[in-house]
């Protein structure tokens, strides 16, 4: 089971905290309907605090993992 | 003793510039000599336009005309030259402008950028340039109406700072500031001539970098009111639908909509501190605490203000009143913070507490001091306390430890004055040339070219921002060519997309060198391009996002207001150009490839947290990547623009 912690924007009147299964954070952009052709995409996910910069669908999640959605942007 | 001097410099200017407007909606050059009281007033000629546009182009076109290397920054022979851009107050979210001179604070070329109302208000006046020197014989205040330029006795307002100047003016004129009149002032740090000091645009706004306070009050200018909305400013064609195109575009950006117009900058520490890139006790560690995450600072935050014209409202509230920890003064609110100053006074110096930060935010804004220079003045000094290369005996007994708070806020108001150790951080990244510290303190400045860092991001694992950094015409600074998006892992997995993005292959791993240098050269030409026309960064393409306002808009907005048109290519290479008179302005100043570097401790100290512990610059990896930026930047060796490039930026500037 992976726990993911989603921004208020992403709650949709879910809770602050979802779990599900998944053996990639390309599955759980997929399973949270973030998977779309919008370059202006606005968030980053971290693993267990580590932020993912590139080759992000390709993580390999293990039971137990956290992801993390972030804001992506950097520059102010 | 100059050269020449400064009237033989302007009135060899002068028989080059124009006596009438070259298109519709330009404003006059008026040149303003404080000490003489006397007033001149031409048009930057069309040709010039077209090569470096207007605003920050323009005022290195005027500086390099002005620029004397035998006198020294705060010299009266030495101009500070406001410039506002091309399409400023007429385009959505286009309400900046730029001063420059050189710094006295880096020593090499001095350009700082501010929005609020200030530069609009030249623009509502007709001015597009203002060039001020000679020392005035008593402190000034320059009053503008009705085209019609008033040397004031400052007296009244002098040893005010930004809330009781801004009070008393807005008293004093009978007006509103923002809809009657604009307002660019010191505080008592720049009449003190502390080097971090800038000149505020606003309750917060600010031209920051460099020292222009200090070099405005060198001129004993206090302050510029501009009032009124003289000028005629109607377009070569309509562009009211074309401003409803560039709204729409601007809020429909995800960051701007969700982020930007929400919780401002203050969003970007989390993004820093989790990829372990937040620059920490003056680097020396890169992440901090989450308390100073963006939505602990919520509850003080009352509202969102903005710039002239600007439908975006980015700039944060803060509102302390009723909180126990905090003191219930006039610092109880105010305007911020950034996420610089979030930075600059949170992980750098050691606080974590978010009512901390923001006080220290209020009082920098009162005080006129640039929080990126401040904040890291005050973190070289207490790293160098930590290394008893300096001690108490310095320090004047005062404790300057990491998170000393109550050191750091009295540090603050003693800068403002430059008593005591004050009289050190107010030398800014000059206190060791200043024999204030031994030369050894050198090797834990966190500087570029003279100027500290600008924002709190550790660039040693994301090679672009790093690349950025070390070229910056102005020292160490983010604003000037950032590839932000390199943070953005959709955009890095999509090579097609990144591709056309930055006109070629730029590796999509963020702490790989390999094309970062096209990125960087990308950035730094659409930057500069926006900086002359006038858009605020942060809603410039490239900076935040993908789709925000570029290129395509400007040109189509360029000549719908002035009639002058130019292609994508053509404005591309009024970017290039603009460094490229940058770098010929340092040059001047021996400014050269030895000087497009980093700090010591990035090269030589890893990175010792999160995913890319153990990162930092590779010397010979940088020095390939800085030789692939020259030679795609037409510069040589030395980083100067190749002689026939060199000869056309020439003619432009001294036929
Ligand atoms: S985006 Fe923010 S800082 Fe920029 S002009 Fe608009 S309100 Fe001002």
């Amino acid at each position: 089971m992976i726990t993911v912690r989603l921004p208020e924007l992403l709650r949709d009147g879910r809770g602050e905290v979802v779990t599900m299964m998944a053996t990639s954070l390309g599955e759980v952009i997929a399973r949270l309907g973030l998977d779309n052709d919008e370059r202006d995409e606005l968030f980053n996910f971290a693993v267990n605090g580590d932020l993912v910069l590139h080759g992000e669908k390709q993580v390999v999640l293990n039971p137990g993992d956290e992801v993390e959605i972030v804001v992506a942007f950097s520059g102010g | 003793m100059s050269a020449v001097p400064i009237h033989a410099r302007i009135d060899r200017l002068m028989r080059r510039l124009a006596s009438e407007p070259q298109f519709p909606t330009q404003g006059q050059t008026i040149f303003v000599d404080l000490d003489r009281q006397e007033i001149r007033r031409a048009y930057i000629p069309r040709r010039v336009v077209e090569t470096f546009l207007g605003g920050r182009g323009v005022n290195m076109y005027l500086l390099h005309n002005l620029f004397d290397p035998s006198l020294e920054p705060l010299h009266a022979d030495i101009p500070l030259i406001f410039g506002t851009g091309i399409l400023t107050s007429l385009v959505p979210s286009a309400s900046r402008g730029n001063v420059t001179s050189w710094s006295p604070e880096s020593g090499v070329l001095l350009d700082s950028n501010a929005g609020d109302y200030f530069p609009s208000f030249m623009k509502l006046n007709g001015v597009d340039h203002l060039v001020l020197y000679g020392k005035a014989r008593k402190w000034t205040l320059l009053h503008i109406e009705d085209d019609e330029v008033k040397f004031v006795d400052a007296a009244p307002w002098v040893g005010m700072d930004n809330l009781d100047l801004r009070a008393a003016i807005a008293r004093d004129f009978h007006g509103v500031e923002g809809k009657d009149y604009g307002l660019a002032a010191i505080a008592t740090s720049g009449e003190n001539l502390a080097l971090c000091s800038g000149i505020m645009a606003g309750p917060k706004a600010i031209y920051a970098r460099g020292g222009p306070g200090a070099k405005m009050g060198s001129l004993r200018l206090k302050a510029v009111v501009i009032q009124g909305r003289s000028a005629d400013l109607t377009p070569f064609r309509p562009h009211k639908t074309r401003n409803r195109d560039v709204a729409q575009k601007l809020l429909s950006a995800s960051v701007i909509k969700n982020a930007m117009k929400v919780r401002g900058t203050p969003f970007l520490y989390k993004p820093s501190r989790m990829l372990g890139a937040m620059g920490t006790k003056n680097n020396q560690e890169t992440t901090w605490t989450d308390k100073l995450d963006a939505e602990n600072i919520d509850p003080f935050r009352p509202g969102m203000e903005g710039c002239f014209a600007c439908p975006v409202n980015c700039r944060p509230l803060n509102d302390m009143t009723g909180c126990e920890h905090t003191p219930q003064d006039q610092y109880v609110k105010g305007d911020g913070p950034e996420y610089v100053t979030v930075g600059k006074f949170g992980p750098n110096i050691g606080i974590s507490e978010v009512t901390q930060v923001l006080r220290l935010n209020n009082i920098c804004n009162d005080l006129g001091l640039d929080t990126a220079s401040t904040g890291s003045a005050i973190a070289w000094a207490m790293e160098l306390m930590q290394r008893s290369i300096i001690t108490s005996e310095q320090t004047g007994g005062l404790d300057v430890r990491w998170g000393n708070y109550e050191v750091i806020e009295r540090l603050l108001f003693m800068t403002a004055e430059r008593e005591g150790f004050g009289n050190v951080i107010a030398d800014s990244s000059r206190a060791a040339d200043k024999g204030h510290y031994p030369p050894e303190a050198l090797d834990y400045l966190m500087a570029v070219k003279g100027l500290t860092q600008s924002d709190p991001h550790d660039a040693r694992i994301l090679k672009a921002f790093a690349l950025g950094l070390a070229v910056s015409t102005r020292g160490m600074d983010h604003l000037r060519n950032r590839v932000t998006l390199e943070i953005n892992a959709k955009i890095n997995d999509d090579p097609d997309f990144k591709r056309e993005l930055y006109g070629g292959d730029v590796s999509a791993e963020p702490n790989s060198y390999g094309g970062k240098e096209i990125a960087v050269r990308r950035c730094e030409n659409i930057y500069a391009v926006g900086d002359s026309v006038g858009m605020c960064r942060f809603t410039t393409k490239l900076f935040n996002s993908p789709t925000l306002p570029g290129y395509e808009e400007f040109v189509d907005q360029v000549a719908n207001i002035t009639g002058i048109e130019l292609s994508l290519a053509q404005i591309d290479g009024i970017g290039l150009n603009i460094m490229g008179v940058e770098r010929m302005i340092n040059a001047q100043l021996g400014v050269g490839r030895k000087d497009d570097t980093l700090p010591k401790r990035w090269f030589e100290e890893a990175i010792g947290v999160g995913p890319y512990k153990g990162e930092k610059i590779d010397r010979n990896e940088f020095d390939q990547m800085l030789t692939r930026f020259y030679e795609i930047s037409n510069l040589t060796a030395d980083g100067v623009p190749r002689p026939e490039w060199r000869a056309e930026l020439e003619s432009v500037l001294t036929s």
